[in-house]
């Protein structure tokens, strides 16, 4: 490790002479890569994330300090491996992309690892959750600036015990992340004493639910939960009151969107999901960060994972300035980060390149908003959840 | 000279083979440049130059001579082709993406001809090209996950998985005809990707990795240092592998059309019944039709797959059966040289042409259509067959 | 064990799918009939229908017009209207033109249709990438017997589906129409001879099957309060495997084809709760081993082959 952080210092040092000496002409530009859902079930977050690490580009170029100009490339992963690997491998085959935030969906992300790996293209992951990604390989190139399902699904459990809840019935799609989220979640309500019925796959692009809801409407639990993403998550809660399943529904981060409070109208009110991080508009950087978004005139708003992408990208963009435009010094770099602060609190990678976030904040849907639970009327009582104490 | 070929039914060999070479050199450095150019208005360019000369060729008979120098001179010919796709190699020899490009070409090259032989020879349409695409790639997935296993052998063990799981599906097939058996293609497929998504052990929806080829320890997947001081991209490996695959289900193709048994199968594609009544057995021609096209279909699959590295159900979807189809009938039923001239259309324009990139199912549907109403033989039609010394020339 | 309850809930949602289904194959059946062809771009005028809907709701909420029943009325038929053009347009100028070509090719030709439809909507209608919410119309009143929660526009949607169902026998059996159609699709020579306008009543045809589609879609739309773009091709594929297995031509086949494929797919979910997500696979294995054992479908075609 001293070694290289030598090298990396001799190298910054003779960058900076050459830049010194090259100061007059115009700055290089640097490209980065963005890779997201653009189109699909789950476009909003991808758009939102999107727009988001464009944020930061912009706000770095209009930075007269900044070394270099960048310019973000964007791929649409579709939220589909099979897309996905084919954009990543145009990404990382593109030698003139030096480093990317890249993912929102799981199964994607998991697809991908090897293609970055292969080409030695280090990413920062903004938004997929499954512990996979990171804890699943040995790959350099992969980092995590958000937290993984295990600690979501540890909270979740123990909130909902907390609450009172008793029965569960669990609904996921049959994707690698549908399954993390049922196995965290079953394995951390078994041990808090809960009890689940029943447990359904349902495929990803499924479209009728009353089948598996009829059959759960006769086990009658108290909770449905749900691990899988807005899409399946809107059919099934607006299908739960088309066969009158009165239970409580709870999701995960991945129905976390304005996409799903968008769909479902007044029915979304009193879904329950946890993300992890704190939440954005309460840290300086937060409000920052909206203002910002505010200005630039986006016309989609940068959802649940926007403030991550941005976070990220500026990761990144800090680095790059740093060490320069190379794959191999930006990974390092970023494999050294420590305590380094941004929007969604600070960040520290660990051996496998997953930042250490213990903090998860629950959210409930109330009057058409994500609001955090404890500043909710279903916090102070006003409100009730359903099916609460039978 | 083409009357020369009826009269003597051996083509005068230099002269014609000229043809041959001369098309070569043309066409290798047209697509040179091609996957060299980068703005947009080089790449349209290259797009107006290229349909200009392939009408001149058409008008003046020059694409005829080329064509049939391509069925004279299989062996010949094949060389050169494995030359050109050499030289390509090595040009862009550290560019991954045009490797890729050029892999995938083969590969969609070998599907065809594999859709060929079962659509444009024996008349039985599978609308489920992907799926078995797909039972390649699973196979090859499954196999070199096996500690042991010799890498290698996945590349025909998918082909004969694929041919497999088509003779299970053959009963149905040949009880049904026409729109009956097109039906239990399509719910194939949809079975195919459904069941994909939903069980366990193959991944799910999720999808498998699959393992990289190697012979005795060498890695297909490690860049290749020819000597010392250069890396080439390791797609360079796969190019190789799919230029093989190609050639063979070319050869392949070839053999059966000249046999006896191509001639079945157009008899058996244009009236089973009067095929029948000549002897022919419709059911036993069918199934080797349908056999050997899945078989190459598989054994491409299989190629994809280690090539990638990672696969998933949304891979094969019954859209991408369609873009299969589509080469066929923009080529030309059954016409091998219009198979290789479609294929290069459906991989290399959205490729290389941004503009289109994001419509080119819409494209390509629409260009399908416009073929089927106003041009059903497709660009390079199928010759009418020839018998050489028997008159009515090829 | 089993209550009888909830196996009326099960059966209450098969009956929504299989009407759903059954009007999707009725359509194929038609253009069967009439003129030996299949016309695969069915599902995407389908597609076509819901969307149209979408758009009349959204404009009516633009010029402060959306009253529930008007907006029912509009939403059922201007997507009927437009579809039923659609239909025939492609009837007139890509199914007929190829009249004379193999039948695969119109298979073909139709099937690019559908996918030009399909793509179309995906690029150039506004966020035509995603799932697009649609309105809930119909008053959602539940009824609750023992643990049957049946909803007024479940019943509603079903009702409407059955009506228009007994619509079409009426028009094909009691009007001169339809003994048009019936004629057509006997023997298409002797009709002609007989003074049938061969292309009016095919056109005709057409344009009944699609405005079909159209209120499929819009039923699917109701139901289930999202269209996406591609929702036409796995119904396409359903109401086509419906029709085939009815037996292609016949109108009853098919409806009995769309309800048959809708209660395999409950029963597949019933019978392995555990692997709920399997019974499309099951559904569309009954689909080929039907074909295996009765290759021209449950209730076979009347006189001569058709291959």
């Amino acid at each position: 490790m001293g070694g290289r952080g030598v090298r990396v210092r001799i190298l910054g040092v003779a960058v900076t002479f050459l830049l010194i000496a090259g100061s007059a002409a115009a700055k290089e530009t640097v490209y980065v890569a963005f890779l997201g859902p653009l189109t699909g079930g789950v476009s909003a977050n991808g758009i939102g994330g999107r727009n988001s690490a464009d944020l930061a580009v912009r706000l770095r170029n209009a930075d007269p300090n900044a070394r270099y100009r960048y310019e973000l490339i964007s791929y649409d992963t579709e939220c589909k491996p099979s897309t996905g690997v084919q954009v990543a491998t145009r990404a990382a085959a593109d030698r003139r992309v030096v480093a990317a935030v890249a993912h929102y969906c799981s199964v994607v992300a998991l697809a991908t690892v090897h293609v970055y790996h292969r080409f030695g293209l280090p990413i920062v992951v903004w938004g997929a959750v499954h512990p996979d990604i990171t804890y699943g390989n040995d790959y350099r190139e992969i980092h995590r600036i958000n937290g993984t399902m295990i600690n979501q699904n540890e909270v979740a459990s123990k909130f909902m015990r907390s609450l009172g809840y008793e029965t569960w019935a669990i609904l996921y799609d049959t994707t690698d992340y549908g399954k993390g989220h049922k196995k965290y979640f079953t394995k951390y309500l078994q041990e808090n004493g809960g009890k689940v019925l029943a447990s359904f796959g349902v495929t990803p692009d499924q479209q009728d639910f009353t089948a598996e809801l009829t059959e759960i409407k006769a086990l009658d639990p108290q909770v449905v939960y749900f691990g899988g993403l807005t899409p399946l998550g809107v059919r099934i809660r607006a299908q739960m009151e088309r066969i009158g399943l009165t239970s409580q529904f709870e999701g995960t981060s991945g129905i976390m969107s304005d996409a799903y409070i968008e769909a479902l109208g007044p029915l979304a009110e009193g879904t329950l999901a946890f993300r992890e991080g704190a939440p954005v508009d309460k840290l300086p950087g937060g409000r920052f960060f909206v203002e910002k978004y505010r200005e630039q005139g986006y016309k989609e708003p940068p959802e649940a994972y926007g403030p991550f992408a941005f976070a990220a990208m500026n990761l990144v963009l800090d680095i790059i300035e740093r060490v320069g435009p190379d794959r191999e010094k930006v990974r390092d770099a970023l494999n050294a980060v420590k305590d380094y602060d941004t929007i969604v609190g600070p960040v520290t990678f660990d051996a496998n390149g997953q930042n250490v976030v213990p903090l998860i904040t629950k959210y409930v849907v109330q009057d058409g908003r994500w609001t955090v639970w404890e500043d909710s009327a279903y916090a102070r009582g006003e409100r009730r959840l359903r099916r609460l104490g039978e | 000279m083409m009357d020369a070929t009826v009269r003597t039914g051996r083509p005068p060999r230099l002269p014609v083979l000229a043809h041959g070479i001369a098309a070569t050199v043309l066409v290798g450095l047209y697509v040179t440049l091609f996957l060299e150019a980068e703005s947009q208005s080089a790449v349209l360019g290259l797009l107006a130059v290229g349909a200009a000369a392939a009408v001149v060729a058409a008008r003046s008979g020059v694409g005829t001579r080329v064509i049939e120098v391509l069925e004279h001179h299989p062996v010949a010919m094949g060389l050169l082709a494995a030359v050109l796709v050499l030289m390509e190699t090595w040009l862009f020899a550290e560019r991954h993406f045009v490797l890729l490009m050029i892999t995938t070409y083969l590969l969609y090259v070998t599907v065809g001809l594999g859709l060929t032989i079962q659509f444009g020879y024996a008349g039985t349409l599978n609308f489920a090209g992907a799926s078995f695409y797909g039972v390649g790639s699973y196979t090859a997935a499954v196999l070199t996950a096996v500690p042991g296993f010799p890498p290698l052998l996945a590349i025909p063990a998918g082909g004969l998985v694929a041919a497999v799981c088509g003779s299970l599906l053959v009963a149905p097939v040949l009880r049904t005809r026409g729109h009956y058996a097109a039906v239990v293609s399509i719910a194939f497929a949809l079975l195919f990707k459904t069941f994909l998504e939903v069980n366990e052990v193959l991944g799910g929806p999720q999808g498998l990795l699959v393992g990289s080829l190697s012979v005795a320890g060498y890695d297909f997947a490690a860049p290749l240092r020819p000597w010392p001081g250069t890396e080439w991209s390791f797609y360079v490996h796969h190019v190789l592998a799919a230029l093989l695959l190609a050639l063979f289900a070319y050869a392949v193709a070839r053999r059966i059309e000249h046999s006896w048994l191509g001639l079945a199968m157009d008899a058996v594609r244009m009236d089973e019944i009067a095929a029948a009544c000549f002897g022919v057995g419709i059911e036993r021609t069918k199934v080797v039709a349908f056999v050997w096209g899945n078989m190459l279909i598989g054994m491409a699959g299989a190629l994809y797959a280690t090539m990638v590295g990672f696969i998933a159900p949304n891979n094969f979807t019954f859209a991408d059966s369609l873009i299969f189809l589509s080469i066929l009938l923009l080529g030309g039923l059954g016409s091998r040289p219009g198979l290789l001239v479609a294929a290069a259309v459906v991989v290399f324009l959205p490729e290389k042409l941004q503009l289109i990139q994001e419509y080119r199912f819409l494209l390509f549907s629409a260009l399908v259509l416009v073929m089927l109403m106003f041009r059903p033989e497709g660009l390079v039609p199928r010759p009418p067959r020839g018998y050489p010394g028997g008159g009515g020339g090829p | 064990m089993v209550d009888a309850a909830l196996l009326a809930q099960h059966a209450v949602n098969a009956l929504m799918l299989g009407i759903m289904y059954a009007l999707v194959a009725v359509g194929f059946t038609l253009f069967f009939g009439v003129l030996d062809v299949i016309k695969f771009s069915h599902g995407d005028v389908l597609t076509v229908g819901a969307f149209t809907g979408l758009t009349v709701w959204l404009a009516l909420v633009a010029v402060d017009l959306a009253t529930p029943w008007l907006a029912v009325a509009l939403l059922v038929l201007v997507p009927a209207l437009a579809t039923a053009l659609l239909g025939a347009l492609i009837g007139r100028f890509v199914v007929l033109p190829l009249k004379g070509a193999p039948p695969l090719n119109v298979l073909l030709a139709t099937l690019m249709c559908g996918t030009i439809l399909r793509e179309a909507i995906r690029l150039f209608y506004p966020g035509g990438a995603n799932p697009k919410p649609f309105p809930a119309l119909l008053p959602t009143t539940a009824y609750q017997l023992g643990n049957l929660n049946l909803r007024l526009d479940s019943v509603l949607l079903f009702l409407t589906g059955v009506a228009i169902v007994v619509a079409l026998h009426l028009v094909i059996n009691r009007t001169r129409l339809g003994l048009a159609i019936r004629a057509v699709a006997q023997d298409a020579e002797i009709a002609r001879v007989m003074g049938i306008d061969h292309v009016r009543t095919v056109l005709i045809t057409f344009a009944i099957g699609s405005a079909l589609a159209a209120v499929a879609g819009i039923m699917h739309g109701l139901y289930y309060n999202e269209i996406n773009f591609s929702m036409g091709l796995l119904l396409g594929v359903i109401g086509f495997s419906s029709a085939v297995v009815g037996g292609l031509g016949n109108v009853y086949g098919a409806i009995l084809g769309g309800f048959l494929f809708a209660f395999l797919q409950t029963l597949g979910a019933m019978a392995m709760p555990f692997a709920s997500a399997y019974r499309d696979v099951f559904a569309f294995a009954v689909v080929i081993a039907i074909m295996a054992v009765r290759p021209t479908g449950l209730i076979a075609e009347r006189g001569v082959e058709r291959a």
